[in-house]
């Protein structure tokens, strides 16, 4: 029984790693999305320079919103490495099991 | 749970909560004093101490240097309010400018090698939770009862159920986008500084440079503009 725990855990240790790993790849979007605001930003000041402080406010809050998908996989991440929730209903379905 | 801790800490590489300095228990609940309440406790000392000596023995044509810095603190929260809110919301240029003066030094607690308050959830929930009851304050205010309940169903009736998790979603992005970037520069700081070892020397003043400045400064001006706009565009008409 003991052999199927360390088992169950090496599992669902891996299965988190790789799971986190897969969930920062959404980093992808605010990256390309925030690129894309920043060049045309440059093109707004390009063209009207008098205008740069309102453009720039507004880059930087758009900028923010456009993270929010990223900073959620990176929460997602952070959970699976450090505060893992699935140990625990692990424990509960072995325990269920006989273990 | 327990096995990954372990995991982690034989790599040498952990990254903790807030450590609990004492608990107690009252009316039945346990209420932990941890680190985060410590440095905000710090924070405001600092923050009082600065506007003390920065307001002290002011004059109507200022002479000191001091004072000269207070007003144009002052006057960067005023026009950021104006440009932002519009002249109707000059009454909540205080809680603007204590909230941006409070998260930016609280941002900046890193550099004095103490934990980040807003790497923790429960203080950045804790002010998008203000920020959430300022908006339906707001709203009820200017809209009254019917607009308040009406402002829900626009512009369709079907769109209801969207309204209310936009409504939701709202303080909860707002809490994780400053906590988020407070925490991913805290762990990236300390991996620099636990792969390079006792070479430690150059690279992690660049990236502290990023992440504990120009991060930590920008993230506080965007959590105020966000709160800003959020309160004024909850008014209905």
């Amino acid at each position: 029984m003991d052999e199927m725990k360390i088992l169950a855990n090496a599992i669902v240790l891996g299965a988190s790693a790789l799971g986190a790993g897969t969930a920062m790849i959404a980093g992808l979007g605010p990256g390309i999305g925030e690129g894309i605001c920043a060049s045309k930003a440059v093109e707004a000041i390009g063209r009207q320079p008098e205008a740069s402080g309102a453009v720039t406010r507004t880059m930087i809050i758009g900028d923010a919103l456009a993270e929010t998908t990223g900073l959620y996989s990176l929460v997602i991440a952070l959970l699976l490495l450090y505060a893992n929730p699935l140990f625990g209903s692990l424990t509960s379905a072995l325990e269920k099991f006989g273990g | 749970m327990p096995a990954a801790l372990l995991m982690a800490s034989e790599a040498g590489f952990t990254v903790n909560g807030p450590l609990v300095v004492a608990s107690f228990d009252l009316f039945g609940i346990t209420w932990n004093l941890t680190e985060s309440v410590i440095v905000q406790w710090i924070v405001m000392l600092i923050l009082l101490v600065v506007m003390i000596v920065l307001t002290h023995k002011m004059e109507v044509i200022p002479k000191t240097k001091r004072q000269v810095m207070a007003e144009w603190i002052v006057t960067l929260v005023q026009g950021m309010v104006d440009t932002t809110m519009g002249e109707k919301y000059k009454k909540y240029t205080t809680y603007i400018g204590a909230l941006l003066c409070f998260i930016l030094i609280n941002n900046l607690m890193s550099l004095l090698g103490l934990r980040n308050p807003t790497a923790d959830i429960s203080v950045t929930g804790a002010m998008a939770i203000i920020t959430f009851i300022l908006t339906q304050y707001n709203r009820a205010k200017t809209g009254r009862v019917k607009g308040y309940f009406h402002s829900f169903i626009e512009p369709m009736p079907f769109m209801l159920p969207f309204n209310i998790i936009g409504e939701i979603a709202n303080p909860v992005s707002q809490a994780l986008r400053l906590f988020g970037n407070m925490v991913a520069g805290m762990v990236i700081g300390g991996l620099i500084y636990f792969a390079l070892g006792n070479f430690a020397i150059l690279i992690p003043a660049v990236t502290s440079l990023y992440f504990d400045i120009f991060s930590a400064v920008i993230q506080a001006y965007i959590f105020t503009t966000l709160t800003m706009a959020y309160i004024s565009g909850a008014e209905c008409e």
